[in-house]
């Protein structure tokens, strides 16, 4: 696992100094701003951290969806629905039943948007893909529409749903005036840890994995793909929901328009760097994590941010590329 | 009325050739869901070249740009073996990411929207064009049924001696082509490069395809459909229905739930090239 994560960061700056170069920066500049972003400072790495938690959980509901042979491309707007039922939910009850009807509503909420992907892949061989991302879209006009009107904090300008109260956050686990680690981050680990046994002890864990390598032999074994496939996209489009309740609970404490930046696709890339466990979503939500946090204070330094999605982009290819052919050669 | 039409035609001409471009590749065999990120690179690239070589020149850059893109797609695909879709969103993410950069880092200020073009009228009979020449091709030529038999069946095309990877190449040269145009076409319409200015076109033309069942005419009938909902969108927004306002990101939903719906209810019989995603 650390040589993995060690592997990936390098492969990452080299492709991130090239691409600068390039560009005619100085690409050792540039990889020193983007570490010193990240990791420099405590502040740095608490920042790092936060950025990792919403990575982390996504990360882990696509990882699910593609351990039963599923793209869940709609994590952005599962987060998004989660993030808005968990906020107007929150809202209502103040102390700890918020945060707790709170996540449960933004998990209902996230697997109910995946239910429509889960059922037309299931029962009409339409592919995931396509309509999850329709669906992301949909998501993300549904929930601007509510934050402009129905929800809307009136006795504010921007298009945000009021502040939930300081009682129902989450809770803070580390916190010095700099540094602060909060609670969501440990649920993260803990999600991992509880997926990653669930898969590899259980027999719905087991079946999901099956459907996922082989469709027509998990069939002729008795599983039904039918009921796997809803099984994981309703898993996947929870913890997608689950991820948008506690980016509101435990950071931004209200729903806004242009609520994520992304996590959802970004999420894509943490799961398919992680390879076939779930432990190994850890390390590459914190790759991840740090290249998002460190390509802000590149975007500040006057390179622009796109530069960390095409580094990821790349690590993505030559990753699929290396573990692919070894299959191939394998087989 | 009449500005309806007009407006369904602007709205489908990217998609039909986006979705004509995703034919040539998903009917040899490569799910692509790369085209959404051609089509962005070749809008970049194509206004990029505009500011210094003119109307032409954008065309040509943008079509090589793309092709750029399509190409590796095959060699991660065909040559590495890399799964179709991580291959494809990894080419998206690179397309994403990559504009904004170039844009940012080579874009000419001076020159605003101010850019040379070729007139919107040459794209629309392009892109209406094109999917009976598609058609033709795929049915009455030696090269069209060549692309079908390696989409059906790669296996069997082998042993009658036609290799797949190379009739996936010319595939994909056709893709880079046509998402080429498309990208150049969003760029002509709007006159500038914005971040992410596909927004998810190149999705939706997938969506024609499949609702088309990969076939030329259905899925050209079907990027219409959608063409016709999105301008129907910008007709009605701010139109009261049934006595209530609606906000208009409902309306801009539009067109993507009609997309989920046609998909949940329209594949009626399975279309599907059996040797899609097949090495």
């Amino acid at each position: 696992m650390i040589w993995r994560l060690v592997a990936m960061i390098a492969g990452a700056c080299a492709i991130l100094a090239g691409a600068v170069l390039v560009a005619h920066e100085s690409p050792i500049q540039s990889l020193q701003t983007l570490f010193h972003g990240s990791l420099g400072t405590p502040a740095a790495i608490a920042g790092t951290l936060r950025e990792a938690t919403p990575l982390l959980i996504c990360g882990l509901a696509v990882f699910i969806a593609l351990r039963a042979g599923l793209f869940n491309i709609g994590v952005e707007g599962q987060l998004l629905v989660g993030a808005c039922a968990c906020a107007v939910v929150a809202i209502r009850f103040p102390g700890t039943p918020g945060m707790i009807l709170g996540v449960i509503a933004g998990m209902a909420a996230g697997a109910l948007w995946a239910l429509p992907a889960g059922l037309i892949k299931a029962y009409r061989n339409g592919h995931e893909v396509i309509t999850t991302i329709m669906l992301n879209n949909v998501a993300l006009f549904f929930t601007g529409a509510l934050v402009s009107g129905p929800i809307k904090d009136k006795t504010q300008a921007d298009t945000a749903t009021p502040y939930v109260a300081a009682s129902s956050r989450m809770p803070w686990v580390y916190q010095t005036p700099t540094v602060q680690v909060n609670f969501s981050l440990v649920l993260g680990v803990l999600l991992a840890v509880g997926l990653a046994l669930w898969l590899k002890k259980t027999v719905a864990g087991y079946e999901l994995q099956a459907v996922g390598s082989n469709r027509v032999a998990a069939r002729f074994a008795g599983i039904s793909p039918q009921k796997v496939t809803m099984l994981a996209m309703t898993i996947s489009g929870s913890l997608g929901g689950l991820a948008g309740a506690v980016q509101v609970l435990a950071y931004e404490g209200r729903f806004y328009d242009g609520f994520s930046p992304g996590y959802g696709f970004d999420a894509l890339g943490v799961a398919l760097l992680a390879g076939g466990s779930a432990y190994g979503v850890l390390p590459s939500s914190l790759l991840f994590g740090i290249l998002s946090k460190g390509g802000t204070a590149l975007q500040i330094d006057g390179v622009p941010k796109g530069i960390t999605t095409v580094v990821l982009g790349m690590l993505i290819l030559i990753a699929a590329a290396i573990r692919y052919r070894k299959v191939t050669t394998d087989a | 009325m009449l500005n309806l039409l007009v407006l369904t035609i602007l709205f489908s001409t990217p998609l039909i050739l986006a979705a004509m471009g995703g034919f040539t590749s998903e009917r040899g065999g490569v799910i692509n869901i790369g085209l959404e990120g051609m089509m962005l690179m070749a809008a970049c690239v194509g206004a990029l070249a505009s500011a210094k070589y003119g109307a032409v020149g954008e065309l040509v850059a943008g079509i090589l740009a793309a092709t750029v893109m399509s190409l590796l797609h095959w060699l991660m695909t065909q040559v590495y073996h890399v799964d179709h879709v991580i291959s494809g969103m990894a080419l998206n993410a690179v397309a994403a990411g990559g504009t904004n950069f170039l844009y940012l880092k080579l874009s000419d200020p001076a020159h605003g929207s101010d850019l040379p073009h070729i007139p919107i009228t040459a794209f629309c009979v392009i892109a209406f064009v094109t999917p009976f020449v598609i058609w033709l091709y795929s049915r009455q030529t030696r090269g069209g049924l060549r692309l079908q038999s390696v989409g059906s069946d790669p296996d069997k095309a082998r042993l009658m001696g036609i290799q797949p990877v190379r009739v996936r190449f010319f595939g994909l040269l056709v893709t880079g082509l046509l998402t080429g145009i498309a990208g150049v076409e969003l760029v002509a319409y709007t006159g500038v490069f914005t971040d992410n200015m596909t927004s998810g076109r190149g999705y939706i033309a997938l969506a024609a395809l499949i609702v088309g069942g990969w076939r030329p005419i259905p899925t050209f009938l079907a990027c219409f459909a959608f063409g016709f909902f999105s301008a129907l969108r910008l007709q009605l927004q701010g139109t009261p229905l049934f006595g209530a306002q609606l906000p208009s990101q409902l309306w801009a939903a539009l067109p993507y739930l009609v997309t989920v719906i046609a998909l949940a209810g329209l594949i009626g019989k399975n279309r599907t090239p059996a040797g899609l995603g097949k090495p």
